[in-house]
C-alpha cells in the first residue's frame, strides 16, 4: 500500500507517497479528535451543572456552539473538494479532518443534549446529525472495502471497455442470429434490446436482475434444443448460444461493477441531503431556543 | 416500370453510402433472408416478411406473407395499397422503407433507423455507471429537506405563536410551538404544557418574573431584596463567565425566578433547592455583603454557624420581645415561671413519691417523665404550651374547700378572683365550733370556762372575715400555691393584699428560619438532646446546640454521617411557617406510598 520514498539524500524528508485519508499524517486527526472527545467526556463528568446537565447551561452552550460551528465547517468539505490543493491543508488532510472531527461530533452533540431527548425539534436536530454521521461511517466503510473488490472485478478493464465489450457481443449476436427463424430471432432480439444499465435502483444495488433477457433467451434456446439431436455442420444456434453465454458473463461483471459503484455512491445520497436537513433543523433549534428564551 | 431499391448505410463517422439495385420484376420480397430483393439484416424482421406487388394503375400493394405486421406511416398494417406518387413510409423492425416515384420507376429507399441493440445506442458514459436518474438527485432532495424542515420546525411554530398572541388561555389542541419544548414541565405546571405563551410571552424575551407572579400571587415572596441577592451572589467566576456572557448577550438579566426554577426538566415534582445553590451566596457571604448580620454557611457538617434561637427578653403580652442569641453565649430565658426540671424529673424525693402515689389516677411511672407534662401538638412537630389545669394540677392542687363532695379550687390565672374567692370563703364560713360550747356535752365544772369558750368563739366569729387577708397573703407568699410557681407582684401599698402574678410566656418555636420536627426525631429520647434532668432553674434554656445535631447530621456530602443533610432539610428559599419543600415532598411521598419503606434522610 503505502510506499515511502527511499531514505537518503536529504535524510530528513520523508514523504508518504500514498497513504489514505484515514492514515493521513500518522493519524493526526484521529489523535486530535480523540483528545477532543476525552476532554469533553472528562469535563462533562467533573463540571457540576445544576440542576443537571442540559443544553442550556454554560457548559451546554459551549458544547453547542462548538458543535454548530463544527457542523458548518464539516459541510464546507462539499465546497472544498471542488478545489484541490496540496500541502498540509490538502484535500486529503481536509478529508481526514472531516472524518475524525465528524466522529468527535458524536460525543460533543450527545453531551450537549445532556441525555435529555424527547419528541421535539432539539432531538430532531440530534437525530439528523446522527443519521449524517452514521451514513458517513457507512461511507468510510465502503471506501475502505469496495475499491479492492471493484478492482478485482474489473480485471483491468475500463468502463469504456466494458461497454464496448457489450456492444461488440451485441453486434456479433445480431450477425449470428441472421439465419435464425422468427421465433429464435425474437429471443435474441430480447437480449439485444434490453438496457444493460436499466432496472432501477434496487436491481442496481442488489445486483439481482430476475428479468434478465439474455439469461432468459439462453435458457429458452437450451430448453428447446436439449433433446434435439446434433445435426452436425454449422448450426447457427450453436454460435448464438456461445455468444449469449459470453454476453451473460460480461453482464455479470458489469452488474457487479455497477453494484459496487452504487454502494460507493449511495451513502452520499443520504449523507448530503441529511446534512442540509441537519443545518435546517439546527437553524430551527437555535432560533427556537432564543425565540422562547 | 421497375423497382429501384436504394440501401443507405451509415459509416462509423456518419457518412452515408447509397447503393442502388434495380429489379425489373412485378413482385419483390422483403425479409431477413438474403433471397429477398429487399434484404433487411434485422432480427425483428421475418426471414420472408412481405411482398411488394405492382398494380396496373401504378399503385403498389404491400402485403405481409409471414403474418407479421409492418407499419405504414407509423400505423400497424398487414396489407396496404400505396400510391408511389403520393409517397409513403413503411416500417419493418428497425428499418424504414421510403416509397417514392421517379419517372415510371418506384423507388424504395431502405435505411436502418434503430440501433441494432440497446447497448449500441449512443450514451453518456460519464453518468452511465452512476446512480444518476435512479435516485432523486442530491441537490433537489437537499433543498427539499431544507424547505420541509424549516417549514415544519420553524415557520409553523412561529405562526402558532403569532396567531395566539394575547390570548389568555390557548385551547386544548395541538400547537406547533410545543415541538420546541425541550422536555416535560414539572407536575405543578403540567396544565401549561400546551400553552407555551403562558410563560413565553414575547419573542426573544426571556420569561419574566411578572409572568410568574400573575399566578403566584401569595407564595413567592422574595428571599431578600434583589440588589442584596445579587450582591451576595457576586460576579460569575471561572467558566461560569461563559454562561453569564451568553445571558447578557441575549438579554437574560440575572436574578429571575426561572434562574432557579428551571423548567422543562421532565415531569415530576420540583427538586428541592440544592445545597450548592444556597452555598453560592452564603459561603463567604460576609465578604460580598459586608453589612449582613448572617454568618457564613456552606455545609451543615463543615461550615454552619451555631444556632441563634429567638430568646425571650421579658415575658408577657401577645408578642413578647425576643432577641436572637447564639447558643454559644449560653443564653438564659425568664419565661415568668419557677420550674426546676431536675426536681421534677428526679427519681427520688418528694416529687417522685407523689407521682408514685398518684400513678393509679394519672398513669405516672416510678418518677415523672417529660411526657407527663409536655403534650405534642397535632402533627407532632412541636409541643402544646404547658397548661396548669391539664399538666400541673394533678399534683399542684388549688383546692381550698369542699361542699357536699365537690371540691372548690382557686381560679388559675385570675389573681383577683383568687382573692375574692378566699374572702367569700371566710365570710360564709364560721370557725369550727368548740365541742364544749352549749348543748348536752359534758362540761368542766365552773361557769368561768364556759363563758371564756363562748367569748372566744364569739370573737372568732366576729373576726372570721378578716382572716381572709392572712390566707391571701399566705397563698401569694413563699410556701403558698401561687408563689411556688409564679413570680408575684407585691401589694400596691402596705396593709393591702392586692397581689398580682407576673406574666408568663411560653415559646413554642425558637428557630423561625430553620425547621425542626420532634416527630421526625421520635426514635431519640428527649434527654439525648435536652439536658432537663440537670436543670435546676427554669431560666435554663434547654435547647441543644449544633454540636448535638452534628452527632447524627452531617453535611450533604458526608456520606459517612448517620444522616447526610442538605440545607433544604431545614431551610427553604421561599420559607413560610411550615415545613420545607423537601420534607413536604417526602411526606407526600409517604402518603402516596404507605407501604414503601421510607428511608429517613
Amino acid at each position: 500500500m503505502a510506499s515511502k520514498a527511499i531514505n537518503g539524500q536529504s535524510g530528513r524528508k520523508k514523504v508518504a507517497m500514498h497513504d489514505g485519508f484515514l492514515k493521513h499524517a500518522g493519524y493526526r486527526w484521529l489523535k486530535i479528535s480523540a483528545a477532543i472527545m476525552l476532554v469533553c467526556i472528562v469535563s462533562y463528568m467533573f463540571i457540576d451543572v445544576s440542576p443537571r446537565h442540559n443544553g442550556g447551561s454554560w457548559y451546554g452552550y459551549t458544547l453547542g456552539t462548538i458543535g454548530a460551528l463544527l457542523i458548518l465547517w464539516l459541510t464546507m468539505l462539499g465546497v472544498r473538494k471542488r478545489a484541490m490543493t496540496p500541502g498540509s491543508w490538502s484535500l486529503k488532510a481536509w478529508t481526514s479532518a472531516h472524518i475524525y472531527l465528524g466522529l468527535s461530533l458524536i460525543v460533543i452533540g450527545t453531551l450537549h443534549t445532556g441525555f435529555q431527548l424527547g419528541w421535539n425539534i432539539h432531538t430532531a436536530a440530534y437525530v439528523f446529525m446522527m443519521i449524517v454521521i452514521i451514513s458517513g461511517i457507512v461511507g468510510i466503510y465502503f471506501y475502505v472495502t469496495i475499491p479492492k473488490a471493484l478492482s478485482d472485478n474489473r480485471d483491468e478493464m475500463t468502463e469504456t471497455e466494458m461497454l464496448e465489450n457489450l456492444r461488440s457481443l451485441d453486434r456479433q449476436l445480431h450477425e449470428a442470429a441472421q439465419p435464425l427463424s422468427a421465433g429464435h430471432a425474437a429471443l435474441v432480439l430480447q437480449s439485444l434490446e434490453q438496457d444493460p444499465f436499466g432496472g432501477g435502483f434496487f436491481r442496481r444495488i442488489s445486483g439481482r436482475y430476475p428479468d434478465c433477457a439474455t439469461r432468459q433467451a439462453q435458457a429458452d434456446l437450451r430448453r428447446e434444443r436439449a433433446y434435439q439431436p446434433k445435426m452436425g455442420g454449422d448450426d447457427p444456434l450453436d454460435k448464438v448460444d456461445a455468444l449469449l453465454e459470453k454476453k451473460e458473463a460480461t453482464l455479470a461483471r458489469v452488474r457487479r461493477h455497477l453494484k459496487l459503484k452504487a454502494m460507493l455512491q449511495v451513502w452520499l445520497f443520504v449523507h448530503v441531503p441529511m446534512t442540509f436537513a441537519l443545518i435546517a433543523a439546527l437553524t430551527a433549534h437555535i432560533i427556537s431556543v432564543f425565540f422562547y428564551w | 416500370m421497375t423497382f429501384i431499391v436504394r440501401q443507405i448505410a451509415t459509416t462509423a463517422d456518419g457518412r452515408e453510402i447509397i447503393r442502388s439495385h434495380p429489379f425489373a420484376a412485378d413482385e419483390i420480397g422483403i425479409g431477413r433472408s438474403t433471397t429477398n430483393a429487399i434484404h433487411l439484416p434485422d432480427l425483428a424482421v421475418n426471414p420472408d416478411h412481405a411482398t411488394i406487388r405492382k398494380r396496373d394503375d401504378g399503385q403498389i400493394i404491400v402485403e405481409s406473407t409471414s403474418g407479421q405486421n409492418f407499419t405504414l406511416d407509423g400505423k400497424h398494417r398487414i396489407a396496404v395499397t400505396v400510391d408511389p406518387s403520393a409517397g409513403a413510409e413503411l416500417g419493418f423492425g428497425g428499418h424504414v422503407i421510403t416509397v417514392s416515384e421517379e419517372g415510371d420507376d418506384v423507388v424504395l429507399t431502405v435505411k436502418r433507423v434503430e440501433a441494432l441493440s440497446d447497448s449500441a445506442e449512443i450514451r453518456s458514459e460519464s453518468t452511465l455507471y452512476t446512480l444518476k436518474g435512479l435516485l432523486p438527485g442530491k441537490r433537489i432532495s437537499a433543498w427539499g429537506f431544507v424547505v420541509l424542515v424549516l417549514a415544519a420546525f420553524l415557520v409553523w411554530p412561529i405562526y402558532s405563536w403569532a396567531t395566539w398572541r394575547g390570548v389568555e388561555e390557548r385551547p386544548d389542541q395541538f400547537h406547533a410551538d410545543t415541538m420546541w419544548s425541550s422536555g416535560a414541565l414539572s407536575s405543578a405546571h403540567h396544565a401549561l404544557e400546551k400553552d407555551c405563551q403562558a410563560c413565553h410571552v414575547d419573542a426573544f424575551v426571556t420569561v419574566k418574573d411578572e409572568t410568574c407572579l400573575t399566578c403566584h400571587t401569595g407564595d413567592a415572596h422574595d428571599h431578600a431584596a434583589k440588589p442584596r441577592l445579587l450582591a451576595a451572589r457576586g460576579d460569575p467566576e471561572g467558566l461560569e463567565v461563559i454562561g453569564a456572557a451568553f445571558a447578557s448577550a441575549f438579554n437574560k438579566p440575572p436574578g429571575r425566578c426561572v434562574e432557579c426554577h428551571s423548567e422543562h426538566e421532565g415531569a415530576g415534582a420540583m427538586e428541592p433547592t440544592a445545597q450548592k445553590f444556597c452555598a453560592d451566596c452564603h459561603d463567604g457571604m460576609d465578604g460580598r455583603l459586608t453589612d449582613t448580620k448572617l454568618e457564613n454557611a456552606s455545609d451543615f457538617g463543615i461550615a454552619h454557624p451555631q444556632f441563634r434561637p429567638a430568646v425571650l427578653v421579658s415575658p408577657g403580652g401577645k408578642n413578647p420581645p425576643r432577641t436572637r442569641i447564639s447558643l454559644d453565649d449560653k443564653p438564659t430565658e425568664n419565661n415568668g415561671l419557677k420550674f426546676p426540671h431536675a426536681m421534677h424529673l428526679s427519681r427520688t424525693g418528694g416529687v417522685a413519691q407523689m407521682g408514685r402515689r398518684l400513678s393509679a389516677d394519672y398513669g405516672f411511672g416510678d418518677s415523672l417523665v417529660c411526657k407527663d407534662c409536655h403534650t405534642p401538638d397535632a402533627n407532632g412537630v412541636r409541643f402544646e404550651p404547658v397548661d396548669m389545669k391539664e399538666d400541673c394540677s394533678m399534683c399542684h392542687s388549688l383546692a381550698f374547700d369542699e361542699i357536699g363532695g365537690t371540691v372548690r379550687t382557686l381560679r388559675h390565672g385570675e389573681p383577683e378572683m383568687v382573692q375574692a374567692d378566699l374572702r367569700a370563703y371566710y365570710r360564709s364560713t364560721g370557725p369550727s365550733r368548740p365541742i364544749n360550747l352549749g348543748g348536752m356535752a359534758r362540761r368542766r365544772p365552773g361557769a368561768g370556762h364556759e363563758a371564756r369558750v363562748a367569748s372566744d368563739y364569739a370573737r372568732a366569729v366576729r373576726f372570721r372575715p378578716s382572716r381572709a387577708n392572712l390566707a391571701i397573703r399566705q397563698v401569694f407568699s413563699p410556701g403558698g400555691a401561687c408563689f411556688d410557681c409564679h413570680g408575684v407582684t407585691p401589694p400596691t401599698a402596705a396593709g393591702r393584699v392586692d397581689y398580682g402574678i407576673k406574666p408568663v410566656s411560653q415559646t413554642d418555636r425558637y428557630m423561625h428560619n430553620g425547621w425542626f420536627s420532634h416527630e421526625a426525631h421520635k426514635e431519640e429520647s428527649c434527654t439525648s438532646c435536652h439536658n432537663a434532668p440537670a436543670s435546676k432553674s427554669a431560666d435554663d434554656l434547654l435547647l441543644p446546640g449544633i454540636k448535638t445535631c452534628r452527632e447524627c447530621h452531617g453535611g450533604e456530602f458526608q456520606k459517612t454521617a448517620d444522616v447526610p443533610s442538605t440545607c433544604a432539610m431545614c431551610h427553604d428559599y421561599h420559607a413560610d411557617d411550615g415545613a420545607p419543600w423537601l420534607i413536604r415532598e417526602e411526606q407526600k411521598d409517604k402518603q402516596q406510598k404507605p407501604d414503601r419503606q421510607i428511608v429517613r434522610r
